[in-house]
């Protein structure tokens, strides 16, 4: 199983916190961004940072593991 | 004692972490801090309170690497870095920084580093709540 995680204006837009995907072999971080953007495409506008397990991620070719977590995230806005 | 790099609902003690630093070593000679705040208006509007989100784990694994390179990179004795997540009203604390070095260039940079990469690498939001409704702030440089 793959989780993704969405926080703040994401988690606002999509309209859920966390989501479950089922794992496949060969699965790719893309995979996942392009599925859940064609049913989000509002929410995915505003990502800007992706985490796997808690680690920014800038090659979306990444292959994913089975319970990999993945964070899509708009701009921080801490301090 | 206390965690030098904490998120936390709670109000901070800046004397409390202050003294922390102390504690720590005789040879500091200089301690800069930032403390961030809420403010009542923004963008022109009233704002009646500030609600904060976090990635908690990765904020707080983000803020503890932070801490360390500053460390590094500025040669300090000690460095604290503390963020409220809550719902504040104006004029309640929101961020804590300081930076403990033997002389005040270091800690006042290394201060000032620490709160500019907190805002541009740590996985933190913030809603402001407006009389005229509520929105996500956008980053401001």
């Amino acid at each position: 199983m793959i989780r993704v995680l969405f926080f703040g204006p994401v988690a606002e837009r999509v309209q859920a916190r966390e989501m479950q995907l089922e794992f496949t072999q060969g699965m790719t971080l893309h995979d996942v961004i392009v599925r859940l953007g064609m049913q989000h495409p509002g929410a995915f506008s505003i990502v800007s940072f992706i985490a796997v397990n808690q680690n920014q991620i800038h090659d979306k070719k990444m292959a994913l593991h089975d319970n990999d977590e993945i964070a899509l995230m708009a701009k921080f806005s801490g301090g | 004692m206390i965690e030098a790099v904490r998120i936390q609902q709670e109000d901070f003690s800046q004397d409390a972490e202050i003294a922390a630093l102390k504690v720590g070593s005789q040879r500091i000679g200089g301690i800069a801090t930032f403390l961030g705040c809420a403010r009542d208006f923004s963008e022109g509007r009233e704002v009646l309170q500030i609600s904060f989100e976090a990635y908690g784990s990765m904020a707080l694994a983000e803020m503890n690497k932070l801490r360390s390179e500053a460390m590094a990179k500025f040669g300090l004795l000690d460095a604290r870095i503390v963020h409220r997540v809550t719902t504040v009203r104006a004029g309640d604390n929101i961020v804590f920084i300081a930076a403990a070095a033997e002389h005040r260039a270091a800690a006042f940079d290394a201060c000032r580093w620490m709160i500019d990469e907190l805002k541009l690498r740590v996985p933190i939001w913030k809603k402001e709540l407006t009389p005229e409704g509520d929105s996500w702030v956008t980053p401001h440089p």
